[in-house]
């Protein structure tokens, strides 16, 4: 009889713990509602709700930060120290490796389990698609002191319906064009090539002296499809309108003959080997010391990767940068959008995360930030105390490039729901360049992709 | 006599409540919703009844997910395969009186304790053509022409992923293995060699036939994990090169993460299903093994 009376008192203890334990959030995060209200935390901020000063005591609490390789690195380390240090506070830093990371941001967000703050690739078009969906993660901004640090360019990925909700500090150098050994390339006696026969060429002639003479790091999972994408001036040249009709469902990527013509090149150079001997299984790792090596000439890359190559190597070479001749392009990739810092509306310390975003806007963390960062040159902010550090190869690269050439941007940027699949793009041209696909099939495919985020998100263009 | 020592039927309870609350009744809402059209904008949009689209959608898109499936069932097949045989014959060596048998079973089994993730980040490193471990290795040792893209040839891909699955695994499948061959009394054995069995006759008359249990322990738990696998091939391939290496879990995660919640379940569903009709008949034929000796 004891025993039994033992076992319903465990069953009881048993069953009580059971949902207390389901009452509560590990990570102390509140899911927000699907609505996006939110009762009991003010996500509205202004001027007044400082705590600059002390005001509000943040002592022993954690901020966390969800981010993609190659977004904050090591650059935000000294600002996270000092904000450490003025607030007492910890921060966790969760740097996912960059080809697992939408995945992973999206399954956190859809299962209420974010970061605090998270960030995004964002354009004027991302912030309103599936990604981030603004009113129902995101915090809102909207009045903050940082508003203006942004030119307004940069501002429209980080505002929905009026409101703000991102944050993006990014550089405004030449971003992945060609950039290549300009000793190598006079030592061989090349010209920069403008038209892709040139470039194939020049291929040529560098694969000869034992150089790889493209490096794309496939295994990197996001890089090699910059060559599709970077060029969106020749599509939209040689169809003039097709921008605004892909964004109205009235223009697929399927069977477009430039952007064809651009895969078959791609992977045409791809078979003759001057990716490298193993480009789909090689990363970027190893890439700043190859090219101080000579072990490869030409890469797209940002402009600032020159400064790095050179201060990592020692390497007296001199680089330049041209622009990406497939499909014969000679448009420069125009590209306002960026990695994007947002406020997690399901945090638990909401005023924290608006004293981060305030700390890392001042002229102090702006300038640590890019003293810190190898690969900027230059911060494109509205801070007129801030001291930039532009390279001379990227002022003898800009004198170069016509306004005309700057007027389309970037494909992954002036179309709807294409940045979404960047990974899946890949994806598909590797699988196109080991012969899995054909070249049609990869562009069928990022229209699919592009028709069901349409229709998730309801776009009456796809519906 | 022993009646104090039954427990009362009602006591099964808690467990049933926390197997249906935890289990049966989201697998069962799972195979519901797979039946609609449940997306992340269904908050806004409402969720809707589509019927079989989803499956469909499954066995007759562009995108190839029935190769997920194909590739799930082929991975379990080959793995545990690998990790049986291998895992039966290391477990037979060890048992005898080979020296130092201690030191090896610990040697084995190690890996087995290592997260995926972990040993993925590693071997990732090691595979990586110009910098890893293995064909620097082959370079060092003037071997060149064993180079091989590990992680980026279509030919060998997989193998690379068979090749860390088993380095991982077999040290587990070997201990069940060994505490059945712990289990068999010596004495068949001792009456097989006075009948003048050889090796491969005790492995095929003794052996085998007394482990059923373990070798039915080993297929079930490598079958449910074959079926379910995911982190080994997410962090070494991430479903690459291309789509070569895709299967069911990786397709369940990139359409979870897009939202598209209605055909992620749809496939769960189809991993249950699978999961469930080869199971149940594995473990029915060992049964029926087992009982018939």
């Amino acid at each position: 009889m004891k025993t039994k009376w033992f076992s319903v008192v465990c069953c009881m203890i048993f069953v009580v713990l059971l949902s207390v334990g389901c009452g509560q959030n590990d990570n102390g995060n509140a899911q927000p509602d699907a609505s996006g209200s939110s009762d009991d935390q003010t996500t509205v901020f202004d001027d007044s709700a400082s705590d600059v000063n002390g005001e509000i005591s943040f002592d022993g609490e954690e901020l966390s930060i969800l981010v993609s390789a190659g977004w904050m690195d090591n650059r935000y380390d000294t600002i996270i120290e000092r904000f450490e240090d003025t607030y007492d506070v910890t921060v966790d830093l969760q740097t996912i490796p960059a080809d697992q990371y939408f995945d992973i941001l999206q399954s956190k967000l859809d299962t209420g389990t974010n970061a605090d703050i998270f960030w995004i690739q964002s354009n004027p078009f991302a912030i309103e698609t599936t990604i981030v969906r603004p009113e129902e993660y995101c915090l809102d901004f909207t009045g903050a002191e940082w508003k203006d640090i942004m030119y307004e360019a940069r501002k429209a990925s980080c505002v929905h319906d009026g409101k703000l909700y991102g944050l993006q500090i990014w550089h405004n150098s030449p971003e992945y064009v060609m950039l290549y050994n300009k000793t190598v390339f006079d030592e061989l006696g090349l010209e920069i090539p403008t038209t892709y026969d040139e470039l194939k060429e020049v291929c040529e002639t560098i694969s000869a002296e034992g150089m790889t003479p493209w490096f794309i790091p496939g295994a990197d999972g996001w890089q090699h499809q910059l060559a599709f994408f970077q060029i969106g001036g020749v599509y939209e040249a040689n169809m003039p309108g097709l921008y605004d009709q892909l964004n109205i469902n009235k223009a697929t990527f399927a069977g477009n003959e430039t952007m064809l013509t651009v895969l078959q090149q791609f992977k045409e150079l791809s078979d003759l080997g001057y990716f490298g001997e193993d480009w789909i299984g090689s990363d970027s790792t190893n890439a700043s010391n190859d090219f101080g090596d000579r072990n490869i000439v030409m890469a797209m890359a940002n402009s600032s990767y020159i400064k790095q190559i050179k201060e990592e190597t020692g390497t007296t070479d001199e680089f330049g940068l041209f622009l990406l001749p497939l499909a014969d392009n000679n448009s420069f990739p125009t590209n306002p959008a960026g990695p994007t810092m947002f406020g997690y509306k399901g945090t638990s310390h909401p005023e924290l995360v608006k004293a981060f975003f305030d700390f890392v806007t001042t002229t102090e963390s702006l300038q640590e930030l890019l003293d810190n960062s190898p690969s900027y040159t230059n911060l494109d902010v509205n801070d007129p105390n801030l001291e930039q550090h532009w390279l001379p190869e990227e002022e003898v690269f800009m004198s170069g490039v016509k306004q005309s050439q700057m007027v389309t941007p970037v494909l992954q940027t002036g179309t709807k729901y294409t940045n979404d699949y960047w990974m899946d793009f890949g994806a598909d041209m590797v699988a196109y360049c080991l012969d899995q696909m054909e070249a049609n099939e990869v562009l069928e495919n990022m229209d699919r992709n592009r028709a069901e985020s349409a229709e998730i998100t309801g776009d009456p263009n796809w519906n | 006599m022993n009646k104090n020592k039954i427990y009362p039927q009602w006591y099964i309870v808690g467990p049933l409540v926390l197997y249906v609350m935890f289990f049966l009744f989201p697998s069962l809402l799972g195979v519901l919703y797979s039946f609609t059209d449940w997306s992340s904008r269904s908050g806004i949009n409402g969720i809707s009844f589509v019927g079989l689209e989803n499956y469909i959608e499954i066995f007759t898109s562009n995108r190839d997910y029935a190769s997920g499936i194909v590739n799930t069932l082929k991975f379990t097949l080959i793995s545990n395969g690998i990790k049986l045989t291998v895992g039966l014959f290391l477990a037979i060596l060890l048992q005898e009186g080979v020296f130092g048998k201690g030191l090896y079973r610990t040697v084995f089994y190690l890996p087995s304790i290592l997260p995926f993730v972990i040993i993925g980040l590693v071997f990732k490193s090691v595979f990586n053509y110009n910098t890893g471990l293995l064909n620097t290795m082959f370079e060092t040792l003037q071997l060149d022409f064993m180079k091989q893209k590990w992680l980026s040839d279509l030919n060998i891909v997989w193998k690379s992923i068979y090749g860390v699955d088993a380095w991982r695994g077999i040290g587990y499948v070997m201990t069940i293995f060994l505490a059945g061959l712990n289990a068999i009394p010596r004495t068949y054995y001792e009456a097989a060699v006075i009948d003048g069995a050889n090796f491969w006759q005790k492995l095929f008359k003794v052996t085998l036939p007394m482990m059923t249990g373990s070798i039915m322990i080993n297929l079930v738990f490598g079958i449910t994990y074959g079926l379910k696998v995911f982190d080994i091939i997410y962090v070494l391939t991430n479903g690459g090169p291309g789509r070569e290496t895709e299967v069911l879990t990786t397709y369940v995660f990139q359409l979870y993460s897009r939202g598209q919640y209605g055909l992620a379940t749809a496939m769960n569903a189809i991993l249950l299903i699978i999961t469930a009709v080869i199971g149940i008949a594995v473990v029915k034929f060992m049964s029926k093994q087992e009982v018939q000796q």
